[in-house]
Formats: C-alpha cells, sequence, structure tokens
C-alpha cells in the first residue's frame, strides 16, 4: 500500500545577486509502501536533501505535490519525523526530555511522557544516561538520542538525512545495526537520504539512484538481501554485486560534478 | 608563558591580587611621596579614614541604599519592557522591521542628555532617577536580545517544527530556553552600564546617594570622599557582577556541563 507519494515534485531555488535560478531538482516522482524501507543515495548536490525537507515540509516544491496517506503536505508535522545530519538536540533538555519533546508538545501527560521515553532510551542503548545534556553525549548518542526523539512522537513515516555522516567508521556500523534492529522489529516506513554506497544497501529495501545537476531519479535497484541482515551480510557475494553495480552508477555522476565544478 | 596556555586557579588569584597591590603601591608613591599636592589627591589612608566618617557619621549608608535601590528600578522597569519587546522583535520579521530603526536610533541618545528634560517633565524625585536608567538601558537591551533571539538554530527550530511544535512551542520552548543564557549575559552587561548612568543622574539635582557625596566632597575639595564613592560604586559593580554570574551557572547548568 502507497503511505507517501511524491508526485512530479520540482524545486528551483530563486535567482539571487546575478546569479542564474538554481534547478536543484528535476520533476520527481516515487512511492514509498507503508513498511518500505527506501534508501536514497547520491552525490551532494543531487537534490536528495532537497526532495528530503520537501517531504518534512521544511521547504515548499515548486511544482508538483507530496501527499502522505491521501493527504498533501503543506508545512512540517508530527507525522513525518526527520533525523538531520546536524546534531539538532536540544542543548537545555536532557536525553530524556529530549526525547519526550514531541510528546509534550502535544500534551500527553508527564507520567506517560517518562514512561514512552524510558522505552526508547533502552532501545537505543542509552540506559544510564536518561539525565545527561547533550554536551556530555558523543555524537553516536547524540544521534541515538535523535532517532528515539523521532521515534518516541510514532511518527507514520521516519525522514533520515544522512544521520551517520559525521560519525566514524566504527559507530557508523554500530548505528546502522542499530537503527535496521529497530525497522525490523517495529516495521516503520523509512526514507534514509546517504552518499555511503554500503550503507545504502545494507540498510534499503531499495535504493532509488539520483543524479545531480539537475537531480533526478536515475535508477532505482530492488535489495533482495534476507533480513534479518547482520553486518556480516556486506562480505556476501551478492552484496558486493549491487555495491559494484551502484559504484559505476555513482562514479558517473560524481565524475559529471567534478567536471562542471 | 606561552600563548592561550592556561594557569592555575591560584596563580588567577594570585595575579588578579598582584595587580591592586601595584595600584595601591603606585599611589601611595605618588601621595606619600609629595610628587602629587594633596589638594588633588588624597593618600590611601586618608581615603580609608574619610570613608570610616562617611559610613560612621555621615549616614553614607544611605546613599549607598538609595543609589542601588534607582539602579534595581530603573534596571528592572527597562527589562521588564524590553525583554518581551526583544523577544518579539527576534522571533518575527514584520515587528523587528517596523521597531529596528527606531530603537536603533533610539540607542545612540545619550540618556544622560535626557537628564534636563527629565528634570522638566517628572521634577528631581525618584521617577526622574529611575526614567534615566530606563532610558539608558531599555533600548540596548531590547536591540541585543533581538539579535540574540534571531541568531536562534535553524535547524533546532526546523527538528522542533518536525516533531510537531506549533508557532507558540516554537517561541516558548526552543526561542526562549536556546537564546536565555544570551538574554541572562546581555542584562548582567547593560546592569554594569546602568551603574553609569545612576552616578550622573545623582551628579544633578539630587539630594541622597553616592553621586550626590562626590559633588558634595568635591565642593570641599575632599577627594578622600570621592575616591571612596567612587572605590564603593566599583566593589558594589564588582559583587553585582559575581552574584549575576553565579545566578547564570546556576539557572543553566546544561550551558557548562
Amino acid at each position: 500500500m502507497t503511505l507517501l507519494r511524491i508526485d512530479q515534485v520540482s524545486r528551483t531555488f530563486p535567482a539571487r545577486a546575478g546569479n542564474a535560478p538554481t534547478r536543484a531538482l528535476e520533476p520527481t516522482t516515487l512511492d514509498v509502501g507503508d513498511n518500505d524501507f527506501v534508501t536514497i543515495l547520491g552525490p551532494s548536490g543531487c537534490g536528495k536533501s532537497t526532495l528530503l525537507r520537501i517531504i518534512a515540509g521544511l521547504d515548499r516544491p515548486t511544482s508538483g505535490r507530496v501527499t502522505l496517506d491521501g493527504r498533501e503536505v503543506t508545512g512540517p508535522g508530527a507525522d513525518r519525523g526527520m533525523v538531520f545530519q546536524s546534531y539538532t538536540l536540544f542543548p537545555w533538555l536532557t536525553v530524556r526530555e529530549n526525547i519526550a519533546f514531541g510528546l509534550r508538545e502535544r500534551g500527553a501527560p508527564e507520567k506517560k511522557r517518562h514512561d514512552i521515553a524510558d522505552a526508547f532510551i533502552r532501545r537505543v542503548g542509552l540506559s544510564g544516561f536518561e539525565n545527561h545534556w547533550p554536551k556530555q553525549l558523543s555524537g553516536g548518542m547524540q544521534q541515538r538520542t535523535a532517532i528515539a526523539r523521532a521515534l518516541a512522537n510514532d511518527p507514520k513515516i521516519l525522514l533520515l538525512d544522512e544521520p551517520f555522516g559525521a560519525l566514524d567508521n566504527q559507530t557508523r556500523a554500530l548505528m546502522q545495526e542499530m537503527l535496521l534492529g529497530i525497522w525490523e522489529r517495529d516495521q516503520k516506513t523509512v526514507l534514509f537520504v546517504t552518499h555511503d554506497i554500503e550503507e545504502a544497501i545494507f540498510l534499503g529495501s531499495r535504493v532509488i539512484v539520483m543524479s545531480a545537476r539537475p537531480g533526478r531519479i536515475k535508477a532505482e535497484i530492488a535489495v533482495d538481501l534476507p533480513h534479518p541482515r547482520s553486518y556480516k551480510i556486506k562480505t556476501t557475494p551478492e552484496f558486493v554485486a549491487l555495491k559494484e553495480r551502484l559504484v559505476e552508477e555513482i562514479r558517473t555522476e560524481a565524475l559529471k560534478v567534478a567536471e562542471q565544478a | 608563558m606561552r600563548p592561550l596556555e592556561p594557569t592555575t586557579s591560584k596563580q588567577r588569584v594570585a595575579y588578579g591580587l598582584a595587580f591592586f597591590v601595584l595600584f595601591v603601591a603606585l599611589w601611595s608613591w605618588a601621595t606619600f611621596g609629595g610628587h602629587v599636592s594633596k589638594t588633588f589627591l588624597a593618600n590611601p589612608l586618608a581615603m580609608v579614614q574619610e570613608g570610616y566618617e562617611l559610613l560612621a557619621k555621615q549616614g553614607f549608608l544611605f546613599d549607598i541604599g538609595m543609589t542601588i535601590w534607582r539602579v534595581i528600578g530603573g534596571f528592572v522597569l527597562a527589562a521588564i519592557i524590553a525583554v518581551p519587546l526583544g523577544v518579539l522583535m527576534g522571533a518575527y520579521k514584520p515587528i523587528e522591521a517596523f521597531l529596528e530603526p527606531f530603537v536603533s536610533f533610539a540607542r545612540y541618545l545619550p540618556a544622560s542628555a535626557f537628564i534636563p528634560l527629565l528634570i522638566l517633565w517628572a521634577g528631581i524625585g525618584e521617577l526622574q532617577k529611575l526614567l534615566v536608567i530606563f532610558i539608558g538601558a531599555v533600548f540596548q537591551i531590547i536591540l541585543m536580545i533581538a539579535v540574540t533571539v534571531g541568531a536562534t538554530r535553524r535547524d533546532l527550530v526546523e527538528a522542533a517544527y518536525t516533531l510537531g511544535a506549533r508557532d507558540r512551542g516554537i517561541i516558548r520552548r526552543v526561542l526562549l530556553p536556546s537564546a536565555a543564557p544570551e538574554i541572562a549575559e546581555i542584562l548582567r552587561l547593560v546592569l554594569g552600564w546602568a551603574w553609569t548612568y545612576v552616578i550622573v543622574a545623582e551628579l544633578i539635582g539630587s539630594s541622597s546617594g553616592i553621586g550626590h557625596m562626590i559633588t558634595d566632597s568635591q565642593a570641599l575639595l575632599n577627594t578622600g570622599q570621592i575616591i571612596f564613592g567612587i572605590i564603593v560604586i566599583g566593589l558594589i559593580g564588582l559583587i553585582s557582577d559575581f552574584l549575576f554570574k553565579a545566578f547564570n551557572a546556576w539557572l543553566f547548568p546544561w550551558k557548562l556541563a
């Protein structure tokens, strides 16, 4: 069943200081089904973050429309949870208060907020850090809190914009497994933007490859690897074959960008 | 000494005190040594003695109390008006466009130049003193807070929106807490300026306060009392600054963690 429908969505940033308008995203169409895990893969500047921001309602499309459950997206809302690449925990709130932020905005009673937040703290492995300030956490822990904060709101779809982009490789691999574990258990609908090929394959049920300048969908590749997936899958022949194919796709795009620059 | 190399806290205290010792030593050398005439500059001992006289016999504590009350009164009035206005200006761009040009202009009007006008309007009573401080502080606070609130991290605001926050929630639970430590710092800074306005206000048309005592002492050529008065102002400023800092640190533990 289609949950999210992206229908001919484009985005052009208006001209500024004598420069021509920038076409960040060509008209793009994409359907995301219930409980799907879709990864969007592309080089920087391909409009993948712009697309995600439009779905979140933080940016408006120049043309086209986005519908969630048949209702048009006109602005940000709690039904679309988002995790950003930058660390966006509220520094004045503790881990628990951060995770309960959305519940509080909706007026949930304190006891309920507390219980839900604590459940998610356990899920992302942050027990014992409930009362820490974000400043006291490592980058990986901050992003785990950010994921818990988005999930605690029980959104219909989870949007992730390169959430592990600033983390080191080891932490990143652990975070991928954690996120996949949550998805395998809870069956959430997830849209995950990344420029990391391995990450896109490991997490996604399908990988949408985007091209740069102008940004548009170039290819869609199904990932038929069985679940639950463990990190060991990354060395199987099937995984490596997919990776080779995607490396080629991305490389031509990256070259195009490099030549234009 | 190497660039940016930290010192221990003991060293800091020692260096800080050393300057005061050096300062008093220079002062003593100039006055006791007869390099500066007594008429122009009292020596440290005379200053302490005059200070004791002031406190014990001339009711200087009352003057100090009056001055503190005026500073705090005018400052609190200014803060009550300026903080909400500044927050609104920072949050809503049309309000900022409406008020910013005037506030920027008014900020440069010297509070002390209003004193003759304020005497005309409000007499030489307490209201006039409070108004001088109010005028000196209110525009500064508005503008600085507007800038601070306007500079709230966009990604935090966006994160709050995606968590279902509405405009009210954004202001109360994102913009305000995010700007709060800065707002407290701004108030601390402006309180320091308010001290200079109050003395100027008291120099003219006043019958009490530290500034009034200083004008009186000038008529009597009592430099010891003048210096004592100035030092008292400095000490009160130092203490209020320290209290403000400690209060801020207690209020915003997440800043320090």
